[in-house]
């Protein structure tokens, strides 16, 4: 039973539910209490010590049936014959270790001929425990995991007697035992695929983000965007944690006599009790204009995503999209579905052709009431205005209305200013100005916009 | 070895099955994946977080646990800024004075007999020590829990709604079902109490609480359960309306809303339908009371225009 717990802990593990040391104890618990025969029980309980979110108790119920309707050894079976096999095999690996137990000494053949297959499976599972079957990363890997198993199940003694066969001119026996080397290969290649797929189909899948995290965001593929979306609500998290901890720290200020003194009244004035002036958060304001033409398109949905994944951080955010004319959009991320939301956006303002200096004449007319000075500006585009006037004294205006003004560029530096960018002609007027494009930039750019509010 | 396994899954599932039972005389009817949870915690003597969409039970179920086991509830609301003092223990600050008082007429007294600095110090010190004793302790709802010698079930609700520290502070209580008072030492009773948390996910609970929890989600109900739930909650309900009524709230679910109903506002709506008496739904009834279902007018708005056909809909699916 504990070998069995391990193994689908690991393949838990390997699906990224996270499971401490002291889970699997109370899984190990769990499974004692419930038994082992009763698979629907087994599930809810396990369910209930090992996956702790909604996602988790997904994730869980699919590698549950996953995890038994491939297992090789089926151990809740009614046939009690096979469960004491099973067992057995267990005891002997778990006192004899240092032993040289199974390996070539059970007959791979008399296994086979008997149709023994309980003994030919437990056999494999030793075989792979002891090469390290669960280590398999790759599948490019199966071959030598094949062979490996194979050969402690007793490859050898079986070549030996195909060999001997040959010489003794038993045509017939070799030709059978050739026969079953085959059979048995494939048994123990199906079965280390089996595995491969139980345990590498996520870990690809860690390799991938961590190499998408990186990769510039206008070349994302399609096919790629649900990993994205789950990149950047990851990241999201860990930006929520690392800044509401900071806010707590702000909070902490001096000591408010008046206060304190009106709270230690009842102990007959004898200051018991400290209270403290509570220093006032500045929450962060964030108005954000992205530019959602063409190619910026793509970076423009992935830093909204990020913002209004924060919403616990940044509670007052109003996003404006551009191409020829600026809109507000807040309330379509405020209501939807970020993905929906997006989408929507580069519908409704996307595909006209960039025009910056009437995007700001626009943006400054929505928010002339609502910037002041603990507003935060942010510009999201190429600054490429098709050689329209840019307007930077609207720019201007706006940065000495608001605390500051951060310009985004997806596009190098080495390009700014070159052809029709403008970007040259808004850097005066810009605070920051970053080139940003991919999800480690813009990671990177908010974590300092939230590093700046408090 | 086969056999003994077979007997624990057996004998566990019949305790399952009683408890389940139990529930139900309570009038919480729930399913088999609830009372596993609570059979779980009370044998591994483990807190269970319970999680799940507002209105759907979280709460309740530590009330009928309560009733069902008749042990005390005891519950600790969470919010933003409970500490130590409001959550634990308290000394009685005012007892202590008047202590004080008391003990500066007697100081006279209690110094005469002995000669010496060191010596009346001496007799001072042991004054300490009943100041800080048990009498002068102030029990909140988390030690009472835990110094109850005849268990209790002790519930803290919506744990998200607390600040992390507390929930760092929650962790010794839970591991260790005790609790250290400086003055005093460690203080812990002889039944561990059942602890249930609730959250609603307004914030990611800590891994480290997480993992100390057994961790059961609440769903919204099937309609069959859900059927079971209005049976027991309003008894009164016209068989056919109570089947019309579970299956429009069960559609309605399935609309973009803000906020969905839950079976706590399901109970509502049957009992002000009884309160109404109305035998049958119909578009207008169900347009006049939909404020009891749908808590935000935007909602509301959405749902409007769908009454006609959810109302025939669940008129239909239930012939």
């Amino acid at each position: 039973m504990v070998d069995f717990l391990r193994d689908f802990i690991k393949v838990l593990r390997a699906s990224d539910v996270r499971i401490s040391t002291s889970e699997t104890i109370d899984a190990m618990n769990v499974a004692s209490v419930v038994g082992l025969e009763d698979k629907i029980l087994l599930k809810e309980s396990l369910s209930q010590s090992l996956a702790k979110s909604l996602r988790e108790k997904e994730i869980f119920e699919e590698c549950y049936e996953n995890f038994f309707k491939e297992s090789y050894m089926n151990f809740s079976s009614p046939d009690d014959k096979k469960d004491d096999k099973f067992n057995d095999a267990n005891k002997d690996i778990d006192s004899e270790l240092d032993q040289d137990i199974f390996s070539g000494e059970e007959d791979l053949e008399s296994m086979y001929n008997d149709s023994d297959r309980t003994a030919l499976m437990s056999s494999m599972a030793l075989a792979s425990r002891e090469v390290g079957l669960s280590q398999i990363r790759l599948f490019t890997q199966t071959g030598m995991f094949t062979r490996k198993i194979f050969e402690f199940m007793g490859l050898e003694k079986l070549n030996n007697d195909i060999f001997q066969a040959s010489r003794e001119e038993n045509l017939e026996r070799e030709n059978d035992l050739k026969e079953l080397r085959e059979r048995i290969r494939l048994e123990i290649r199906d079965y280390v695929e089996q595995q491969v797929k139980l345990r590498t189909s996520q870990s690809g899948r860690q390799l991938r983000e961590e190499a998408l995290s990186q990769v510039r965001l206008s070349q994302v593929d399609r096919s790629d965007l649900a990993i994205m979306i789950n990149i950047v609500r990851k990241m999201a998290k860990r930006l929520v944690s690392l800044h509401s901890r900071r806010k707590k720290k702000a909070n902490r200020g001096q000591l408010d006599v008046r206060s304190t003194l009106r709270a230690n009244q009842e102990y007959d004035g004898l200051l018991f009790e400290t209270v403290w002036k509570k220093t006032k958060v500045n929450r962060p304001k964030v108005i954000t204009l992205c530019d959602v033409s063409g190619s910026v398109a793509n970076v423009a949905r992935f830093f909204l995503m990020f913002l209004y994944s924060l919403s616990e951080v940044l509670p007052h955010i109003r996003t404006f999209a551009f191409s020829n004319k600026a809109g507000e959009v807040t309330d379509l991320f405020e209501t939807k579905d970020i993905e929906e939301a997006s989408a929507e956006t580069l519908l409704l303002y996307g595909g006209g052709s960039t025009d910056y200096g009437q995007a700001l004449i626009d943006l400054e007319g929505f928010i002339e009431t609502d910037i002041d000075k603990k507003t935060t500006l942010i510009i999201l585009g190429d600054a490429r205005s098709n050689f329209g006037d840019p307007r930077t004294d609207i720019l201007k205006s706006l940065q000495e209305k608001s605390k500051r003004v951060i310009f985004l560029n997806p596009e190098p530096k080495g390009l700014w200013g070159t052809g029709d960018s403008e970007m040259k002609r808004f850097l005066p007027y810009c605070g920051k100005a970053r080139y940003c494009s991919s999800l480690k930039d813009l990671e990177r750019v908010v974590d300092d916009l939230l590093r700046m509010a408090f | 070895m086969a056999k003994a396994k077979l007997s624990s899954t057996n004998k566990s599932k019949e305790s399952i099955e009683e408890i389940q039972a139990n529930f139900e005389r309570e009038g919480y009817i729930c399913n088999s994946h609830i009372a596993t949870a609570i059979y779980l915690s009370q044998t591994l003597e483990k807190p269970i977080l319970v999680e799940g969409p507002p209105g759907v039970g979280k709460t309740e179920l530590a009330k009928a646990t309560s009733t069902w086991m008749k042990k005390p509830l005891i519950r600790l609301q969470c919010y933003e800024g409970l500490d130590e003092a409001k959550a634990l223990y308290e000394w009685k600050y005012g007892k202590q004075l008047l202590y004080t008082q008391v003990l500066k007429d007697k100081l006279n007294d209690i110094i005469s007999d002995t000669s010496g600095l060191e010596e009346s110090l001496e007799s001072l010190h042991d004054f300490d020590d009943i100041f800080f004793s048990e009498k002068f302790l102030e029990p909140r709802p988390l030690l009472k829990a835990i110094s109850s010698n005849e268990g209790s079930v002790l519930l803290i609700d919506e744990i998200d709604k607390s600040d992390d520290e507390f929930e760092a502070f929650l962790l010794e209580i839970l591991s260790d079902y005790q609790v250290s008072v400086p003055e005093i030492g460690t203080i812990s009773g002889k039944v561990k109490p059942v602890v249930f948390l609730t959250s609603n996910n307004t914030r990611e609970i800590g891994d480290a609480l997480k993992r100390r929890c057994l961790h059961l989600y609440i769903p919204f109900p099937d309609s069959t359960l859900e059927e079971k739930i209005i049976i027991s909650r309003v008894p009164e309900l016209d068989k056919k309306l109570r089947k019309h009524l579970v299956s429009f709230v069960q559609n309605l679910r399935e609309l973009d809303l803000k906020k969905v109903p839950s079976v706590s506002e399901t109970i509502d709506w049957g009992k002000s339908l009884v309160l109404l008496n109305i035998k049958t739904l119909d578009p207008v009834i169900v347009r006049e009371t939909l404020n009891i279902l749908l808590k935000f007018q935007s909602d509301i708005d959405t749902a409007d225009s769908e009454i006609e056909a959810l109302v025939r809909v669940s008129l239909n699916e239930t012939k």
